[in-house]
Protein backbone atom coordinates (compact mmCIF):
# COMPACT_ATOMS: atom_id res chain seq x y z
CA UNK A 1 0.00 0.00 0.00
CA UNK A 2 1.35 3.46 -0.95
CA UNK A 3 2.23 5.77 1.92
CA UNK A 4 0.16 8.98 2.01
CA UNK A 5 1.59 10.62 5.12
CA UNK A 6 4.81 9.88 6.93
CA UNK A 7 5.88 11.52 10.18
CA UNK A 8 9.37 10.99 11.49
CA UNK A 9 10.84 12.05 14.86
CA UNK A 10 8.43 14.94 15.19
CA UNK A 11 9.07 17.30 18.08
CA UNK A 12 6.85 20.14 19.23
CA UNK A 13 6.63 22.20 22.42
CA UNK A 14 4.45 25.10 23.44
CA UNK A 15 6.56 27.26 25.79
CA UNK A 16 7.63 24.88 28.56
CA UNK A 17 5.15 22.17 27.65
CA UNK A 18 6.52 19.39 25.50
CA UNK A 19 3.79 17.92 23.31
CA UNK A 20 5.79 15.41 21.24
CA UNK A 21 9.36 14.34 21.82
CA UNK A 22 9.92 11.86 19.06
CA UNK A 23 6.73 10.99 17.25
CA UNK A 24 6.80 8.78 14.19
CA UNK A 25 4.08 6.99 12.24
CA UNK A 26 2.83 6.41 8.72
CA UNK A 27 -0.57 6.52 7.13
CA UNK A 28 -1.33 4.67 3.94
CA UNK A 29 -3.24 6.05 1.02
CA UNK A 30 -6.97 5.43 1.45
CA UNK A 31 -6.70 4.79 5.20
CA UNK A 32 -9.43 6.02 7.48
CA UNK A 33 -7.47 6.82 10.63
CA UNK A 34 -8.82 7.91 13.99
CA UNK A 35 -6.51 9.73 16.39
CA UNK A 36 -7.62 8.92 19.90
CA UNK A 37 -6.09 10.17 23.11
CA UNK A 38 -6.53 12.34 26.20
CA UNK A 39 -6.93 16.12 26.10
CA UNK A 40 -3.67 17.90 25.45
CA UNK A 41 -2.04 14.89 23.79
CA UNK A 42 -1.52 16.97 20.63
CA UNK A 43 -4.04 15.42 18.26
CA UNK A 44 -5.08 18.78 16.81
CA UNK A 45 -1.45 19.91 16.88
CA UNK A 46 -0.52 17.06 14.54
CA UNK A 47 -3.21 18.07 12.05
CA UNK A 48 -2.13 21.71 12.31
CA UNK A 49 1.53 20.84 11.73
CA UNK A 50 0.68 18.62 8.76
CA UNK A 51 -1.40 21.40 7.21
CA UNK A 52 1.32 23.97 7.88
CA UNK A 53 -0.82 26.05 10.20
CA UNK A 54 1.85 25.78 12.89
CA UNK A 55 5.56 25.09 12.75
CA UNK A 56 7.17 21.92 14.05
CA UNK A 57 10.25 22.26 16.28
CA UNK A 58 12.12 19.47 14.57
CA UNK A 59 11.61 16.18 12.76
CA UNK A 60 10.14 15.54 9.36
CA UNK A 61 6.84 14.90 7.73
CA UNK A 62 5.76 14.31 4.18
CA UNK A 63 2.38 14.29 2.50
CA UNK A 64 2.53 12.63 -0.90
CA UNK A 65 1.12 14.61 -3.82
CA UNK A 66 -0.29 17.34 -1.59
CA UNK A 67 -2.43 19.90 -3.40
CA UNK A 68 -4.69 22.50 -1.78
CA UNK A 69 -7.36 21.71 -4.36
CA UNK A 70 -7.60 18.11 -3.14
CA UNK A 71 -7.32 18.77 0.56
CA UNK A 72 -9.86 19.71 3.21
CA UNK A 73 -9.66 20.41 6.90
CA UNK A 74 -12.91 20.50 8.84
CA UNK A 75 -12.25 22.41 12.04
CA UNK A 76 -13.62 21.63 15.46
CA UNK A 77 -14.94 25.18 15.85
CA UNK A 78 -17.11 24.95 12.75
CA UNK A 79 -18.97 28.16 13.75
CA UNK A 80 -15.80 30.18 13.44
CA UNK A 81 -14.84 28.67 10.12
CA UNK A 82 -18.13 29.30 8.31
CA UNK A 83 -18.44 32.76 6.78
CA UNK A 84 -21.45 34.49 8.39
CA UNK A 85 -21.70 37.12 5.63
CA UNK A 86 -22.25 34.43 3.01
CA UNK A 87 -25.37 32.31 2.79
CA UNK A 88 -25.20 28.54 3.21
CA UNK A 89 -24.96 27.88 -0.51
CA UNK A 90 -22.08 30.34 -0.90
CA UNK A 91 -20.37 28.83 2.13
CA UNK A 92 -20.52 25.32 0.71
CA UNK A 93 -19.21 26.28 -2.73
CA UNK A 94 -16.59 28.64 -1.31
CA UNK A 95 -13.58 26.31 -1.88
CA UNK A 96 -14.61 25.87 -5.51
CA UNK A 97 -14.88 29.64 -5.96
CA UNK A 98 -11.37 30.02 -4.54
CA UNK A 99 -10.19 27.41 -7.00
CA UNK A 100 -11.99 29.28 -9.80
CA UNK A 101 -14.08 26.31 -10.90
CA UNK A 102 -16.68 26.86 -13.61
CA UNK A 103 -20.36 27.36 -12.79
CA UNK A 104 -21.15 24.00 -14.37
CA UNK A 105 -18.61 22.20 -12.15
CA UNK A 106 -19.94 24.01 -9.10
CA UNK A 107 -23.51 23.07 -9.94
CA UNK A 108 -22.62 19.40 -10.39
CA UNK A 109 -20.59 19.32 -7.20
CA UNK A 110 -23.29 20.88 -5.03
CA UNK A 111 -25.89 18.48 -6.41
CA UNK A 112 -23.71 15.52 -5.54
CA UNK A 113 -22.86 16.80 -2.06
CA UNK A 114 -26.50 17.56 -1.33
CA UNK A 115 -27.29 13.99 -2.31
CA UNK A 116 -24.51 12.39 -0.27
CA UNK A 117 -25.12 14.52 2.83
CA UNK A 118 -28.88 14.70 2.40
CA UNK A 119 -28.85 18.44 3.04
CA UNK A 120 -32.37 19.77 3.45
CA UNK A 121 -31.55 23.11 5.10
CA UNK A 122 -32.49 26.24 3.22
CA UNK A 123 -29.32 27.05 1.33
CA UNK A 124 -30.38 30.66 0.84
CA UNK A 125 -30.42 31.30 4.59
CA UNK A 126 -27.34 32.25 6.59
CA UNK A 127 -25.34 30.03 8.98
CA UNK A 128 -26.54 32.02 12.01
CA UNK A 129 -30.11 31.10 11.11
CA UNK A 130 -29.35 27.39 11.50
CA UNK A 131 -28.98 25.17 14.56
CA UNK A 132 -25.53 24.05 15.69
CA UNK A 133 -26.03 20.64 14.10
CA UNK A 134 -27.16 22.10 10.78
CA UNK A 135 -24.17 24.46 10.78
CA UNK A 136 -21.92 21.49 11.34
CA UNK A 137 -23.53 19.78 8.37
CA UNK A 138 -22.83 22.87 6.22
CA UNK A 139 -19.20 22.88 7.39
CA UNK A 140 -19.02 19.20 6.46
CA UNK A 141 -20.54 19.76 3.04
CA UNK A 142 -18.01 22.54 2.42
CA UNK A 143 -15.21 20.19 3.43
CA UNK A 144 -16.29 17.63 0.84
CA UNK A 145 -17.34 19.88 -2.03
CA UNK A 146 -13.89 19.81 -3.66
CA UNK A 147 -13.83 15.99 -3.49
CA UNK A 148 -10.68 15.88 -1.34
CA UNK A 149 -8.38 12.91 -1.47
CA UNK A 150 -6.89 13.98 1.86
CA UNK A 151 -9.19 15.02 4.65
CA UNK A 152 -8.52 16.18 8.20
CA UNK A 153 -11.52 16.27 10.51
CA UNK A 154 -11.33 17.55 14.08
CA UNK A 155 -14.12 16.28 16.34
CA UNK A 156 -16.80 16.38 13.70
CA UNK A 157 -19.76 15.19 15.71
CA UNK A 158 -19.49 17.41 18.78
CA UNK A 159 -22.64 19.49 18.12
CA UNK A 160 -24.87 16.65 16.98
CA UNK A 161 -27.47 14.60 18.80
CA UNK A 162 -27.06 10.84 18.56
CA UNK A 163 -29.42 10.46 15.61
CA UNK A 164 -27.68 13.11 13.51
CA UNK A 165 -24.33 11.82 14.70
CA UNK A 166 -25.14 8.37 13.27
CA UNK A 167 -26.51 9.97 10.13
CA UNK A 168 -23.35 11.99 9.56
CA UNK A 169 -21.23 8.89 10.15
CA UNK A 170 -23.26 7.20 7.42
CA UNK A 171 -22.73 10.13 5.01
CA UNK A 172 -19.03 10.15 5.81
CA UNK A 173 -18.81 6.44 5.01
CA UNK A 174 -20.78 6.93 1.77
CA UNK A 175 -18.22 9.49 0.66
CA UNK A 176 -15.33 7.30 1.80
CA UNK A 177 -16.62 4.28 -0.09
CA UNK A 178 -17.17 6.31 -3.25
CA UNK A 179 -13.90 8.28 -3.37
CA UNK A 180 -11.51 6.39 -1.05
CA UNK A 181 -9.75 9.47 0.33
CA UNK A 182 -7.19 9.35 3.12
CA UNK A 183 -8.95 10.55 6.26
CA UNK A 184 -7.51 11.60 9.61
CA UNK A 185 -10.21 12.11 12.16
CA UNK A 186 -9.83 13.28 15.76
CA UNK A 187 -12.35 12.00 18.21
CA UNK A 188 -12.80 11.70 21.95
CA UNK A 189 -15.46 9.09 21.50
CA UNK A 190 -14.39 5.44 21.45
CA UNK A 191 -17.58 4.41 19.67
CA UNK A 192 -16.96 6.85 16.82
CA UNK A 193 -13.36 5.68 16.45
CA UNK A 194 -14.27 1.99 16.46
CA UNK A 195 -17.21 2.57 14.13
CA UNK A 196 -15.52 4.61 11.43
CA UNK A 197 -11.78 4.05 11.31
CA UNK A 198 -9.86 1.14 9.84
CA UNK A 199 -6.87 2.20 11.93
CA UNK A 200 -7.04 3.73 15.40
CA UNK A 201 -3.92 5.40 16.76
CA UNK A 202 -3.97 5.66 20.55
CA UNK A 203 -1.96 8.49 22.08
CA UNK A 204 -0.64 8.72 25.62
CA UNK A 205 -0.62 11.82 27.80
CA UNK A 206 2.10 14.26 26.81
CA UNK A 207 4.88 14.11 26.01
CA UNK A 208 2.85 12.04 23.62
CA UNK A 209 3.77 8.59 22.50
CA UNK A 210 1.85 6.11 20.45
CA UNK A 211 0.57 3.42 22.78
CA UNK A 212 -0.99 1.23 20.16
CA UNK A 213 -2.27 1.19 16.60
CA UNK A 214 -5.40 -0.92 16.34
CA UNK A 215 -6.57 -2.31 13.02
CA UNK A 216 -10.27 -2.61 12.28
CA UNK A 217 -10.79 -4.73 9.16
CA UNK A 218 -14.57 -4.62 9.21
CA UNK A 219 -15.95 -3.89 5.75
CA UNK A 220 -17.66 -0.62 4.85
CA UNK A 221 -20.43 0.43 5.06
CA UNK A 222 -20.60 -0.23 8.76
CA UNK A 223 -24.22 0.13 9.73
CA UNK A 224 -26.00 0.16 13.09
CA UNK A 225 -25.87 -3.64 13.36
CA UNK A 226 -22.06 -3.40 13.39
CA UNK A 227 -22.38 -1.27 16.55
CA UNK A 228 -24.10 -4.22 18.22
CA UNK A 229 -21.68 -6.87 16.98
CA UNK A 230 -19.05 -8.76 18.95
CA UNK A 231 -16.33 -7.48 16.64
CA UNK A 232 -17.27 -3.88 17.50
CA UNK A 233 -17.11 -4.62 21.23
CA UNK A 234 -13.80 -6.40 20.76
CA UNK A 235 -12.29 -3.36 19.07
CA UNK A 236 -13.76 -1.03 21.68
CA UNK A 237 -12.19 -3.19 24.39
CA UNK A 238 -8.81 -3.05 22.67
CA UNK A 239 -9.01 0.75 22.46
CA UNK A 240 -10.10 1.03 26.10
CA UNK A 241 -7.28 -1.23 27.29
CA UNK A 242 -4.69 0.70 25.30
CA UNK A 243 -6.07 4.02 26.52
CA UNK A 244 -6.10 2.77 30.12
CA UNK A 245 -2.44 1.84 29.79
CA UNK A 246 -1.52 5.27 28.40
CA UNK A 247 -3.58 7.28 30.82
CA UNK A 248 -2.40 5.29 33.89
CA UNK A 249 -5.99 4.71 35.00
CA UNK B 1 -43.14 47.88 23.70
CA UNK B 2 -39.87 49.04 22.14
CA UNK B 3 -41.52 52.26 20.93
CA UNK B 4 -42.83 52.88 24.45
CA UNK B 5 -39.34 52.43 25.95
CA UNK B 6 -37.87 54.65 23.29
CA UNK B 7 -40.27 57.47 24.27
CA UNK B 8 -39.72 57.31 28.04
CA UNK B 9 -36.37 59.23 28.07
CA UNK B 10 -37.45 62.13 25.82
CA UNK B 11 -40.78 62.32 27.67
CA UNK B 12 -39.05 62.67 31.07
CA UNK B 13 -36.74 65.41 29.73
CA UNK B 14 -39.71 67.17 28.17
CA UNK B 15 -41.68 67.10 31.46
CA UNK B 16 -38.63 68.30 33.44
CA UNK B 17 -38.04 71.10 30.95
CA UNK B 18 -41.73 72.02 31.08
CA UNK B 19 -41.79 72.30 34.89
CA UNK B 20 -38.47 74.16 35.10
CA UNK B 21 -39.89 76.67 32.65
CA UNK B 22 -43.39 76.73 34.19
CA UNK B 23 -42.13 77.50 37.71
CA UNK B 24 -39.42 79.78 36.36
CA UNK B 25 -36.65 77.78 38.08
CA UNK B 26 -34.37 79.16 35.39
CA UNK B 27 -35.24 82.57 34.04
CA UNK B 28 -37.63 82.05 31.12
CA UNK B 29 -35.64 84.51 29.06
CA UNK B 30 -32.66 82.12 29.14
CA UNK B 31 -34.68 78.89 29.03
CA UNK B 32 -37.95 79.20 27.16
CA UNK B 33 -40.47 76.40 27.60
CA UNK B 34 -40.55 73.34 25.36
CA UNK B 35 -43.82 74.30 23.64
CA UNK B 36 -42.54 77.80 22.77
CA UNK B 37 -39.27 76.31 21.49
CA UNK B 38 -40.99 73.72 19.32
CA UNK B 39 -43.40 76.39 18.05
CA UNK B 40 -40.43 78.60 17.18
CA UNK B 41 -38.74 75.71 15.37
CA UNK B 42 -41.85 74.95 13.34
CA UNK B 43 -42.23 78.62 12.45
CA UNK B 44 -38.57 78.86 11.39
CA UNK B 45 -38.78 75.73 9.27
CA UNK B 46 -42.08 76.53 7.56
CA UNK B 47 -41.14 80.16 6.92
CA UNK B 48 -38.23 78.79 4.89
CA UNK B 49 -35.80 80.84 6.94
CA UNK B 50 -33.69 77.81 7.84
CA UNK B 51 -33.86 75.92 4.55
CA UNK B 52 -30.59 77.25 3.17
CA UNK B 53 -28.86 76.71 6.53
CA UNK B 54 -30.05 73.13 6.80
CA UNK B 55 -28.95 72.32 3.26
CA UNK B 56 -25.54 74.00 3.73
CA UNK B 57 -24.80 72.16 6.97
CA UNK B 58 -25.90 68.79 5.64
CA UNK B 59 -23.94 69.20 2.40
CA UNK B 60 -20.77 70.19 4.27
CA UNK B 61 -21.22 67.25 6.61
CA UNK B 62 -21.75 64.82 3.73
CA UNK B 63 -18.75 66.14 1.78
CA UNK B 64 -16.51 65.86 4.83
CA UNK B 65 -17.81 62.39 5.64
CA UNK B 66 -17.44 61.09 2.08
CA UNK B 67 -13.86 62.41 1.90
CA UNK B 68 -12.99 60.74 5.21
CA UNK B 69 -14.68 57.54 4.03
CA UNK B 70 -12.64 57.37 0.83
CA UNK B 71 -9.37 58.10 2.59
CA UNK B 72 -10.00 56.39 5.92
CA UNK B 73 -11.27 52.98 4.84
CA UNK B 74 -8.56 52.09 2.27
CA UNK B 75 -5.84 53.45 4.55
CA UNK B 76 -7.26 51.64 7.57
CA UNK B 77 -7.49 48.38 5.61
CA UNK B 78 -3.92 48.80 4.40
CA UNK B 79 -2.52 49.62 7.83
CA UNK B 80 -4.55 46.88 9.51
CA UNK B 81 -3.15 44.25 7.19
CA UNK B 82 0.44 45.53 7.55
CA UNK B 83 1.00 45.41 11.27
CA UNK B 84 4.54 46.81 11.15
CA UNK B 85 3.52 49.84 9.15
CA UNK B 86 0.54 50.36 11.46
CA UNK B 87 2.82 50.22 14.49
CA UNK B 88 5.06 52.83 12.94
CA UNK B 89 2.04 55.11 12.33
CA UNK B 90 0.18 54.32 15.55
CA UNK B 91 1.81 57.15 17.48
CA UNK B 92 0.94 59.69 14.80
CA UNK B 93 -2.68 58.53 14.55
CA UNK B 94 -3.15 58.61 18.33
CA UNK B 95 -1.33 61.95 18.57
CA UNK B 96 -3.51 63.69 15.99
CA UNK B 97 -6.62 61.98 17.35
CA UNK B 98 -5.84 63.49 20.75
CA UNK B 99 -5.57 67.05 19.42
CA UNK B 100 -8.95 68.84 19.64
CA UNK B 101 -9.94 69.62 16.07
CA UNK B 102 -10.85 73.17 17.13
CA UNK B 103 -7.16 73.78 17.87
CA UNK B 104 -6.44 73.11 14.22
CA UNK B 105 -8.85 75.76 12.88
CA UNK B 106 -6.17 78.45 12.42
CA UNK B 107 -3.94 76.04 10.53
CA UNK B 108 -6.72 74.91 8.22
CA UNK B 109 -7.78 78.53 7.67
CA UNK B 110 -4.26 79.33 6.54
CA UNK B 111 -4.09 76.37 4.20
CA UNK B 112 -7.66 76.28 2.82
CA UNK B 113 -8.86 79.89 3.28
CA UNK B 114 -12.07 81.03 4.93
CA UNK B 115 -14.50 79.36 2.53
CA UNK B 116 -16.21 76.01 2.82
CA UNK B 117 -13.01 74.13 2.06
CA UNK B 118 -11.46 74.77 5.46
CA UNK B 119 -14.62 73.70 7.32
CA UNK B 120 -14.93 70.51 5.28
CA UNK B 121 -11.20 69.82 5.55
CA UNK B 122 -11.04 70.11 9.32
CA UNK B 123 -14.10 67.86 9.78
CA UNK B 124 -12.76 65.35 7.24
CA UNK B 125 -9.36 65.32 8.94
CA UNK B 126 -10.79 64.46 12.36
CA UNK B 127 -13.21 61.87 10.96
CA UNK B 128 -10.56 60.22 8.80
CA UNK B 129 -8.41 59.50 11.84
CA UNK B 130 -11.37 57.85 13.61
CA UNK B 131 -12.13 55.73 10.54
CA UNK B 132 -8.49 54.73 10.00
CA UNK B 133 -8.10 53.69 13.62
CA UNK B 134 -11.30 51.63 13.75
CA UNK B 135 -10.87 49.99 10.33
CA UNK B 136 -7.26 49.02 11.05
CA UNK B 137 -8.27 47.72 14.45
CA UNK B 138 -11.06 45.69 12.83
CA UNK B 139 -8.64 44.03 10.42
CA UNK B 140 -6.01 43.36 13.07
CA UNK B 141 -8.48 41.85 15.51
CA UNK B 142 -10.45 39.78 13.04
CA UNK B 143 -10.91 36.11 13.87
CA UNK B 144 -7.99 34.18 12.46
CA UNK B 145 -9.85 30.86 12.21
CA UNK B 146 -11.67 31.87 9.03
CA UNK B 147 -8.53 33.17 7.41
CA UNK B 148 -6.74 29.93 8.26
CA UNK B 149 -9.60 27.88 6.85
CA UNK B 150 -9.46 29.83 3.61
CA UNK B 151 -5.67 29.65 3.49
CA UNK B 152 -5.95 25.86 3.55
CA UNK B 153 -8.27 26.06 0.56
CA UNK B 154 -5.34 27.55 -1.34
CA UNK B 155 -6.46 31.20 -1.27
CA UNK B 156 -3.87 33.80 -2.19
CA UNK B 157 -3.02 36.65 0.19
CA UNK B 158 -5.15 39.01 -1.88
CA UNK B 159 -8.10 36.60 -1.86
CA UNK B 160 -7.78 36.17 1.90
CA UNK B 161 -7.82 39.93 2.35
CA UNK B 162 -10.66 40.54 -0.10
CA UNK B 163 -12.84 37.63 0.93
CA UNK B 164 -12.14 37.40 4.66
CA UNK B 165 -10.25 40.23 6.40
CA UNK B 166 -12.29 42.97 4.77
CA UNK B 167 -15.59 41.40 5.87
CA UNK B 168 -14.27 40.51 9.31
CA UNK B 169 -13.30 44.14 9.84
CA UNK B 170 -16.69 45.57 8.88
CA UNK B 171 -18.38 45.56 12.32
CA UNK B 172 -15.51 47.58 13.81
CA UNK B 173 -15.32 49.76 10.69
CA UNK B 174 -19.00 50.62 11.09
CA UNK B 175 -18.41 51.64 14.71
CA UNK B 176 -15.77 54.04 13.37
CA UNK B 177 -18.06 55.32 10.63
CA UNK B 178 -20.88 56.09 13.04
CA UNK B 179 -18.57 57.90 15.42
CA UNK B 180 -17.03 59.78 12.52
CA UNK B 181 -20.42 60.81 11.18
CA UNK B 182 -21.49 62.32 14.52
CA UNK B 183 -18.11 64.00 14.89
CA UNK B 184 -18.38 65.45 11.38
CA UNK B 185 -21.71 67.11 12.19
CA UNK B 186 -20.33 68.53 15.45
CA UNK B 187 -17.22 69.96 13.80
CA UNK B 188 -19.17 71.42 10.88
CA UNK B 189 -21.54 73.23 13.27
CA UNK B 190 -18.61 74.53 15.34
CA UNK B 191 -16.69 75.71 12.28
CA UNK B 192 -19.83 77.47 10.99
CA UNK B 193 -20.03 79.24 14.32
CA UNK B 194 -16.42 80.33 14.56
CA UNK B 195 -14.78 80.35 11.13
CA UNK B 196 -17.58 82.33 9.56
CA UNK B 197 -19.97 81.59 6.73
CA UNK B 198 -23.03 83.01 5.00
CA UNK B 199 -25.23 80.00 5.77
CA UNK B 200 -25.35 77.01 8.09
CA UNK B 201 -27.00 76.06 11.35
CA UNK B 202 -23.89 77.03 13.34
CA UNK B 203 -23.94 80.47 11.79
CA UNK B 204 -27.66 80.75 12.58
CA UNK B 205 -27.07 79.95 16.26
CA UNK B 206 -24.44 82.69 16.50
CA UNK B 207 -26.71 85.16 14.64
CA UNK B 208 -29.56 84.46 17.05
CA UNK B 209 -27.17 84.93 19.96
CA UNK B 210 -26.15 88.38 18.67
CA UNK B 211 -29.79 89.53 18.61
CA UNK B 212 -30.76 87.74 21.84
CA UNK B 213 -33.25 85.49 20.06
CA UNK B 214 -32.93 82.83 22.76
CA UNK B 215 -35.95 80.86 21.56
CA UNK B 216 -34.34 80.75 18.11
CA UNK B 217 -31.05 79.46 19.58
CA UNK B 218 -32.86 76.63 21.36
CA UNK B 219 -34.92 75.86 18.28
CA UNK B 220 -31.79 75.52 16.09
CA UNK B 221 -29.99 73.49 18.73
CA UNK B 222 -33.00 71.18 18.84
CA UNK B 223 -32.93 70.97 15.07
CA UNK B 224 -29.21 70.02 14.97
CA UNK B 225 -29.98 67.30 17.52
CA UNK B 226 -32.82 66.01 15.35
CA UNK B 227 -30.59 66.03 12.24
CA UNK B 228 -27.83 64.19 14.13
CA UNK B 229 -30.31 61.64 15.43
CA UNK B 230 -31.88 61.03 12.00
CA UNK B 231 -28.50 60.67 10.30
CA UNK B 232 -27.50 58.18 12.98
CA UNK B 233 -30.78 56.28 12.59
CA UNK B 234 -30.30 56.03 8.81
CA UNK B 235 -26.78 54.78 9.41
CA UNK B 236 -27.93 52.15 11.91
CA UNK B 237 -30.49 50.98 9.34
CA UNK B 238 -27.73 50.65 6.71
CA UNK B 239 -25.46 48.95 9.19
CA UNK B 240 -28.08 46.30 9.93
CA UNK B 241 -28.44 45.63 6.22
CA UNK B 242 -24.72 45.45 5.46
CA UNK B 243 -23.46 43.59 8.54
CA UNK B 244 -26.63 41.59 9.11
CA UNK B 245 -24.70 38.75 10.74
CA UNK B 246 -23.19 40.91 13.46
CA UNK B 247 -24.61 40.07 16.86
CA UNK B 248 -26.40 36.98 15.53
Amino acid sequence: MAVAISIKNLKKSFKEKEIFKDLSFQINKGDFVALFGPNGSGKTTILNILSNLIEKDSGEFEIKDFKHDNFSYIFQNYRDSLLPWKNNYENIIFPLKIQKKSDKEIENSIKEIQKIFNINSNLNSYPYELSGGQQQMIAFARGFINKPNLLFIDEPFSALDYENNLLLRKHLQDYYIKYKPTILIITHNIEEAAHLANKIIIFSKNPTEIIDIIDNQENYPRNISFLKSNNFYKIKDEITSAFQKGANL
Amino acid sequence: MKVKNFLIGPFIIFILWFFISKFNLINNFFLPGPFETIKELITLIFSGELTKDIISTILRMLFAFIISLFIGIPLGLFLGSHKRIYESCEFLIDFFRSIPSTALFPLFLLIFGIGDNSKIAVAAFASTLIIIFNTAYGVMNSKKSRELAVRLMGATRLQRFRLISFWESLPQTFIGLRTALSLTLIIIIVTEMFIGTYSGLGRRIIDFQYVYNIKGIYAVILLTGIIGYLVNAIFIFLEKKVIHWHGN
